[in-house]
C-alpha cells in the first residue's frame, strides 16, 4: 500500500518536472517551435545546411542528380561510394567502388593510390543530409585529385530515380 | 560499573550498517552516473538545437509541428531529469522520467529499424551513430538501469530504511 502511495507521489512530481521542462524548452527554443508550426522547419534547416556546407566545404564541386546521371551515362567517371561497407554490399550505384572516409584518410591506401589523379570522380553517401561525400571529396582534393565532385542527393535520390544499381562487390 | 555495555554489543550495529551504507552509496553513485549521462545528452541537444531538430525530422514519425515541439522540449526533459538526479533531488521522479524517455525511444528505434531507415540516431552522446542494434541495446541498458534503480529506491523507502 505504501509503495502505491509513493508511486503516486513520484508520478505527480514527474509530471511537474515534465511541465517545468516543457516551459523551459518552449522558452529557449521558441524559434524551432514557431517554424515547425508554420510548416517551415524543413526548409529552414535545408537553408542552414546549404549555407554551412558553402562555408565548411569551400572549393568542393557539387553535382545534382541530373548532372551525376549524365556523367554516369558517359561511362568515364569513377563513382565512389563513401558509405559503410555493409550498406555498399546491400546495394550501390553500378560500377561504384566502396571507399569510406577512414579508408581514404589511411596513408598509403592502395585503392586510392590506384586511381589516376586526373580521373573524373563522383563521390556519394547515403542521402542529402549526409556530409560524408563532401568530406571524402575534400580529402581526395587534398591528396591531389583534380576532378572530384560530390553528388549531394546521395544513393537515396539515385535509387528513387530508378537509375542502375548493383549488389556485386 | 553495572550500566556499561559489553564491547561486542557496541560493535554489532556498525557491522550491520556497513553493507547497507555500501548499498546506499552504490545506489547514489549509479544514480549520479545515469543522471550525468542524460544531462550531457540534453546539453548536446540544447546547444545543437537545429541539428537535433533535423535528427527528429529524419525519423519521419511525427508531423512537422510535433517534431518541432519534441526538438524543443526533449533536451530540457533530459536536462531537468539528469541534472536533478545528479544533485540528488526528487530522484525517484527523475528516474520515472528517464524510464519514460528510454521506453519511448525504444519504440521509436524499433519502428525505425523495421522501416529500414538508415539515419543518425540523434542520441546526443559521445559519438554519432546510426539507428541500429547498437543504439537499441544502449537504450535497453539505460532503460534497465533507470528501471532497476527506481525499483531499488522504492524498495528501500518502503522498508523504511
Amino acid at each position: 500500500m505504501r509503495g502505491r502511495g509513493l508511486l503516486r507521489e513520484d508520478l505527480a512530481w514527474a509530471f511537474f518536472l515534465l511541465f517545468l521542462a516543457t516551459v523551459f524548452g518552449l522558452a529557449k527554443h521558441w524559434q524551432v517551435v514557431t517554424l515547425s508550426f508554420q510548416g517551415n522547419l524543413a526548409a529552414h534547416l535545408e537553408e542552414m545546411r546549404t549555407h554551412r556546407r558553402q562555408v565548411q566545404f569551400q572549393g568542393v564541386k557539387t553535382l545534382n542528380l541530373a548532372q551525376a546521371y549524365a556523367l554516369f551515362q558517359k561511362g568515364q567517371s569513377l563513382f565512389i561510394d563513401a558509405r559503410q561497407p555493409e550498406e555498399y554490399a546491400e546495394l550501390h550505384i553500378t560500377g561504384a567502388v566502396n571507399l569510406p572516409l577512414p579508408k581514404v584518410e589511411k596513408v598509403g591506401n592502395q585503392a586510392v593510390a590506384d586511381i589516376a589523379k586526373d580521373r573524373q570522380i563522383v563521390v556519394y553517401c547515403a542521402e542529402a543530409h549526409c556530409d560524408i561525400a563532401l568530406k571524402v571529396a575534400e580529402k581526395l582534393q587534398s591528396l591531389g585529385f583534380t576532378r572530384v565532385s560530390a553528388f549531394l542527393g546521395g544513393f537515396k535520390a539515385w535509387d528513387e530515380a530508378g537509375y542502375p544499381v548493383d549488389t556485386s562487390m | 560499573m553495572p550500566n556499561r555495555k559489553p564491547k561486542t554489543e557496541n560493535r554489532k550495529p556498525a557491522a550491520r550498517k556497513s553493507p547497507r551504507n555500501l548499498g546506499r552509496f552504490l545506489l547514489r553513485l549509479l544514480g549520479v552516473a545515469l543522471g550525468g549521462i542524460f544531462f550531457y545528452a540534453g546539453l548536446q541537444k540544447h546547444y545543437h538545437d537545429w541539428d537535433f531538430a533535423e535528427a527528429v525530422l529524419a525519423y519521419q514519425l511525427a508531423p512537422m509541428w510535433l517534431a518541432g515541439l519534441v526538438a524543443a522540449v526533449l533536451p530540457w526533459v533530459e536536462l531537468v531529469a539528469g541534472g536533478l538526479l545528479v544533485l540528488g533531488l526528487k530522484r525517484r521522479s527523475c528516474l520515472l522520467l528517464i524510464v519514460l524517455l528510454a521506453a519511448s525511444f525504444l519504440v521509436v528505434l524499433a519502428v525505425t529499424m523495421a522501416r529500414g531507415l538508415k539515419i543518425d540516431c540523434g542520441c546526443g552522446l559521445f559519438f554519432q551513430r546510426q539507428v541500429g542494434v547498437e543504439a537499441l541495446l544502449e537504450d535497453l541498458v539505460l532503460l534497465a538501469w533507470a528501471g532497476g534503480l527506481y525499483w531499488w529506491e522504492l524498495q528501500t523507502v518502503s522498508r523504511g530504511q
